[in-house]
């Protein structure tokens, strides 16, 4: 009795650990950042300040991501989308001069290049896969042929630098990714929408005979994810109001990476925390500026290319551990 | 009867999390000797093969193989060495061919200048399957086309290729027919007769009785009890598999079939394929109606299009006089569907026993239209887990870790929560031992007695005797007898309308 026990409070123990471990690595990760900035004799407010705008960003996207992710899909364009989005708000503004229609073209322009991904994948039955593939090279081909053809010597196309300025401080942006998480966070996580979409993303099959439509499903987490898109398109261009071929470029791969840093299963379902998107976001971003710091020669890139996939690895690993001792043949 | 041990197992211990699946288990099971090994869900049967056959590994104790130490890191180094396995759940590959299934791993010997010989490959795998009796599976055939059954066989072939010494059955005849069970009984004879051992697991006490020639009782993760043939008596085995006598009526005791006039779920001259054909079917308020037949007969499609999960080529179905088109109406006009393929079909494994009891009645427990608040759907859940006697930690549990009687528990709990007024259960006690076949069979009479509609199409007749008020045999995808419960109809009956 005393040996069950025991053996109840080492597994309880275990789960708790597996649970807060992202955010124990987001804590470990910002204290190795902070250190290495000082070891460098950088600046670290102007640093963490890096970080704030491009965490903003990410855990932003990755939030409405999380919708896509749950259902045990992905979606590779969303860095895609998000160029594209600030490349019509840019075009928009300087077209009109109007920062609400600016606003309202981005949003429209998110949502409807995940629509489109997303009646690609559900309507037309292409995988989901191959849908936001070929999104994403659509996407950028288009913004690549607007910004080249509009930015003349200047390699990119940008907005009046003061339109926007007066929003790029921090209170703006918490608060904007605050609203945006917990308006996520309560259809996630306290609607039938949100428990739906985790039902589909375990077991598709038994949603399907348990009355779940997977296409309803699909289409809602898509747009959610696109209006994310809109949002992050649009605090891309409070933070640099100028856009490039280059702008978000590797967006679409970072947030599959955040979101599994922030522990959430990489198939979806039942498991899938909104929580991953903010907690990964920032975990990401600290590392990948850490690194970049600590390997700052020319083959610097690659190294930290190459110690993020481990990590990545890792995480996935460790994931697959915990899932592994669920497993209890009968 | 050879005294040579084929395979031993001493002091074994093994547990999962919290969860002590094996305790201090000891087994020893002879060349030449079919033992059955029974016990409820969650007792232990399968976490002791899967431990011999290399699956997993135990956490205390030894193994002996023909009297040497035997530890296999897997069910391929088991199956190589000769111990073989046919799994409870799915154990092939559904993207493939069933050739390619039969060789997984080992095709590189069907290979000329590099190039896998598909025509070698499919020839040699249909041998295969002729050698156990099931010719009829064409090799060239995509395993996701064929059905349950014929998938369990082609395990079962990939299994007998090698030739084991050992042979675990792991409740693999319930997802059979008559006919495959008959390919089974055959493959264990003869490996009785080579003085090769045989593991079977089997919930079917009748069934285990006729096979085995030994039997051991697990529960809670101990022997209880091994029994000789000699010794085997029905109430006896029961007592020791469940630890006490089982109290109150195991099937209907009674002759009343009398049911409301109302028709609640009707098909008209409903086509699909081959099969449902021309077929007419009514279902009344308050009604336990059976249907029976073979496999292949169309009762399992037909649990589905009741359910508007298959759509009918011509006819329709109606729920309260009302065009029925898919399962979202279906459970708007309250109707449940418990699948015959229960891990598949009817359970997110990955997900706890909240998220799947509470998934089917979300409306149930909402606050408004949309808010779902985890006080009230915790006391949701917990209502079922307390009425369905679910076995678990706490509602928070996989499951996954959940035994077959359990996680059939927890389907049923997903419909009776939303109160349900008509369930479509397929196969509903596949897998599940007495008590908890027992528990079910009560649950269904008393919602007949609360007015509501039951359609349970199983392939046990003794089951659709036992309970249904109207029994109903399909044939071919058409109706081909119909017996009440009152004129009291015999097994012999049925049969010959269904074959």
């Amino acid at each position: 009795m005393v040996k069950n026990q025991r053996k109840l409070n080492k597994y309880k123990i275990q789960q708790m650990i597996v649970q807060f471990l992202p955010l124990v690595a987001l804590v470990v990760l910002f204290l190795v950042f902070c250190a290495v900035v000082q070891t460098k004799g950088y600046r670290l407010d102007m640093y963490l300040k890096i970080v704030f705008n491009e965490g903003i960003v990410l855990a932003v996207v990755a939030t409405g991501a999380i919708f896509i992710y749950s259902l045990g899909s992905f979606d590779i364009s969303l860095g895609a989308a998000t160029l594209f989005s600030a490349t019509m708000g840019v075009l928009n503004y300087n077209a009109f001069e109007n920062v609400p229609l600016m606003i309202v073209v981005i949003g429209v322009s998110g949502i409807g290049c995940s629509l489109l991904s997303s009646i690609l994948a559900s309507i037309f039955h292409i995988p989901v896969f191959v849908a936001t593939v070929a999104m994403m090279s659509v996407l950028s081909a288009v913004s690549a042929q607007i910004i080249t053809s509009r930015g003349g010597a200047l390699g990119g196309i940008s907005i009046p630098s003061n339109v926007l300025k007066s929003l790029d401080v921090p209170a703006f942006k918490i608060v904007t990714l605050a609203v945006f998480f917990l308006l996520c966070l309560y259809v996630f996580n306290f609607t039938k929408i949100g428990r739906r979409e985790k039902f589909i993303g375990g077991n598709p099959v038994c949603a399907k005979l348990t009355g779940i439509n997977y296409n309803k499903h699909a289409i809602i987490g898509f747009c959610i994810a696109g209006l994310s898109v809109g949002l992050g398109a649009f605090l891309t261009l409070v933070y640099t109001p100028s856009v490039t071929a280059t702008t978000a470029s590797s967006l679409g791969m970072n947030i599959l990476v955040a979101i599994v840093f922030g522990g959430m299963p990489i198939s979806g379902g039942a498991d899938s925390k909104i929580f991953s998107a903010i907690i990964g976001g920032f975990s990401y971003i600290l590392l990948d500026n850490a690194l970049e710091l600590i390997f700052d020669s020319s083959s610097g890139y690659g190294i930290t290319q190459i110690i993020s996939a481990v990590f990545f690895l890792l995480v996935v690993y460790a994931a697959s551990m915990n899932y592994r001792t669920k497993t209890l043949p009968r | 009867m050879s005294k040579e041990f084929m395979i031993e197992a001493k002091k074994m211990h093994k547990s999962f999390g919290s969860t002590v699946a094996l305790d201090n288990v000891n087994v020893k099971v002879s060349g030449g000797e079919i033992r059955g090994l029974i016990g409820e869900n969650g007792s232990g049967k399968s976490t002791v093969t899967s431990i011999i056959a290399g699956m997993q590994r135990a956490n205390e104790g030894e193994m002996f193989f023909k009297g040497k130490p035997w530890n296999p890191g897997s069910m391929i180094e088991s199956l190589e060495n000769g111990v073989g396995m046919i799994v409870q759940e799915s154990g092939t590959v559904p993207g493939i061919s069933v050739a390619e299934n039969i060789f997984l791993g080992e095709t590189a010997q069907f290979r000329r200048g590099g190039i896998v010989s598909r025509k070698r490959l499919i020839k040699a795998a249909q041998e295969v399957l002729n050698s156990i009796g099931a010719s009829y599976i064409k090799a060239e055939t995509l395993t996701a086309d064929i059905d349950m059954q014929s998938r369990k066989l082609v395990e079962i072939a990939k299994v007998m290729r090698k030739n084991p010494e050992v042979l675990i059955v792991d409740e693999t005849t319930t997802a059979l027919s008559q006919d495959g069970r008959e390919i089974i009984y055959k493959i264990m004879n003869q490996m009785k007769a080579e003085n090769k051992a045989v593991i079977f697991i089997s919930h079917d006490l009748e069934e285990i009785m006729n096979v085995c020639d030994a039997l051991t009782v697990l529960r809670d993760g101990k022997i209880i009890v091994t029994f000789d043939k000699d010794e085997f008596d029905e109430d006896v085995i029961k007592t020791s598999m469940i630890g006490r006598e089982l109290q109150g009526e195991y099937y209907r005791s009674d002759l009343d079939d009398s049911y409301d006039n109302e028709v609640v779920l009707e098909i008209v001259k409903g086509e699909l394929d081959d099969q449902l054909r021309e077929f007419d079917f009514q279902l009344h308020k308050g009604e336990i109606l059976g249907v029976g037949g073979l496999s292949y007969c169309g009762m399992h499609t037909l649990g589905k299009v009741l359910f508007g999960a298959e759509r009918l080529n011509a006819g329709e179905v109606l729920a309260h006089g009302k065009p029925l088109k898919n399962e979202k109406e279906a459970m708007n006009h309250g109707i449940g569907y418990v699948s015959k393929d229960r891990d598949y079909e009817s359970l997110s494994l990955n997900a706890s026993i909240k998220d799947n009891i509470s998934i089917g009645g979300l409306e149930c427990f909402a606050t408004g239209k949309f808010l779902l608040l985890s006080g009230k759907e915790n006391r949701y859940v917990d209502e079922q887990i307390k009425k369905l006697s679910i076995k678990c930690q706490d509602r928070n549990q996989y499951v996954m870790t959940l035994s077959g009687g359990n996680k059939q528990k927890v389907v049923f709990g997903k419909w009776i929560g939303r109160d349900s007024e008509i369930l479509i259960l397929d196969c509903p006690t596949r897998g599940v031992d007495i008590g908890v076949k027992q528990a079910m069979y009560q649950l269904m009479y008393q919602m007949k007695k609360e007015g509501k509609s039951i359609v349970i199409i199983s392939e046990e007749m003794t089951e659709l005797l036992g309970m249904a008020d109207r029994i109903l045999i399909m044939k071919d995808g058409k109706k081909a007898a119909e017996f009440m419960r009152s004129d009291k109809p015999q097994e012999a009956d049925i049969i010959k309308y269904m074959i």
